[in-house]
């Protein structure tokens, strides 16, 4: 066996050793047990295909608010601004920027929907072509990021919508985004 | 053996959330393992489990008829994550600390400080969880499944539908551009 085979083998074998250890966190105390009431609850709802759409109006809950930090986020200020117009930030066409939005939330939400809207020739990087995407996620009482990447593919720029739904609540904020 | 719940409760039958229970509790820390394996943190884990369970009770009429409704399980788990793994994947809102970084893969750890030696070792990890990262979803979730959960290859082929060559071709190429990122890094001991 050559040297080189050897030292081979024993990377492979130390790498095997790392992945077999690599540690995973436990559930969240009491996840199971919440995990199987909503399951039965959301699970009961979906079997009568009883569905119902929210209109807009009303806020999603009192203290909501958004934050928009563009570059490094944590140089964000202690608490979120209640913005009093379109927040705006200027990206260069055809080059990536991230795009943090701190929703800050008075009380954990569970079940909430984001829907992004994008203008004409701006896009989120990894969702070509994409002029709407969806997430449906959580939110917890505090402070919530979502990193958008943006991609300007046309010099037009325009509005960004990030609309936020809970239950029969909504909100949407704007974002204003310039090409340069 | 212990009365259904249902029926020390007095009713005649057990209700279909007791049914439900019975079913897929059993099978709840495998199922819970292998959703932080394919989303790779605690909260999309949480939200595929979650989603799985939803789709599951919905239909409990097929899942009460399965053999095995723990493979059936991950197969579901499976199918949603690729199908919308956007959503599950690590792209969420999360909660962040002043001044931290966000991500809750290992630094979802709870406790306080750790000793050196758990330090040292906890870095390893994250020298790991960054290696894996960019590494393909094909490639990561086989070699996790494989070299991590213990998954025999032939089910990780029931589970992907992926036939057996191809997934060990994968996983020897997974392995292969690992040992070569974690000895760049000075992880892995340099040749």
């Amino acid at each position: 066996m050559t040297d080189n085979t050897q030292n081979t083998d024993a990377m492979e074998q130390e790498l095997l050793a790392l992945l077999k250890d690599y540690p995973m966190p436990d559930a969240t105390a009491g996840f199971y047990d919440q995990a199987l009431v909503r399951a039965a609850h959301e699970g009961t709802r979906r079997q009568r295909n009883r569905w119902i759409m929210t209109g807009f109006g009303g806020a999603v809950a009192a203290g909501l608010a958004i934050l928009i930090v563009s570059g490094t986020f944590f140089q964000a200020p202690e608490a979120p601004v209640a913005d009093p117009g379109i927040p705006g930030v200027t990206i260069a066409l055809a080059e990536p920027r991230t795009v943090n939005l701190v929703f800050s939330s008075a009380e954990a939400l569970d079940t909430a929907t984001l829907t992004v809207s994008l203008p004409p020739g701006i896009e989120l990087a990894g969702f070509p072509g994409q002029s709407e995407v969806t997430w449906e996620t959580s939110l917890a009482e505090g402070r919530n990021l979502l990193p958008l990447k943006l991609l300007a593919v046309t010099p037009a720029g325009g509005e960004v919508l990030a609309r936020l739904e809970h239950d029969d609540r909504d909100r949407t904020f704007r974002l204003r985004v310039d090409v340069s | 053996m212990p009365a259904p719940l249902g029926a020390r409760l007095g009713r005649m039958s057990p209700t279909s959330t007791e049914v439900f229970e019975r079913v897929v509790r059993p099978h709840f820390d495998r199922l819970y393992r292998l959703a932080w394996r394919l989303a790779g943190s605690k909260a999309e884990a949480e939200d595929l489990f979650q989603e799985v369970l939803i789709k599951a009770f919905a239909k409990l009429d097929e899942l009460v008829t399965i053999d095995e409704p723990g493979s059936w399980l991950s197969r579901v788990m499976y199918n949603l994550f690729i199908d919308e793994r956007r959503r599950f994947s690590r792209r969420r809102l999360v909660i962040v600390e002043e001044g931290q970084l966000p991500g809750d893969g290992l630094a979802a750890f709870e406790g306080g400080p750790t000793p050196t030696g758990d330090h040292e070792r906890l870095e390893k990890f994250e020298r790991l969880e960054r290696a894996l990262d960019q590494l393909s979803v094909e490639h990561r979730i086989i070699v996790l499944l494989h070299d991590t959960e213990g998954y025999k290859l032939t089910e990780i082929e029931a589970l992907t539908g992926t036939p057996v060559g191809t997934i060990k071709s994968r996983l020897h190429r997974a392995r292969a551009r690992l040992r070569q990122i974690l000895t760049d890094d000075g992880t892995l001991s340099s040749p």
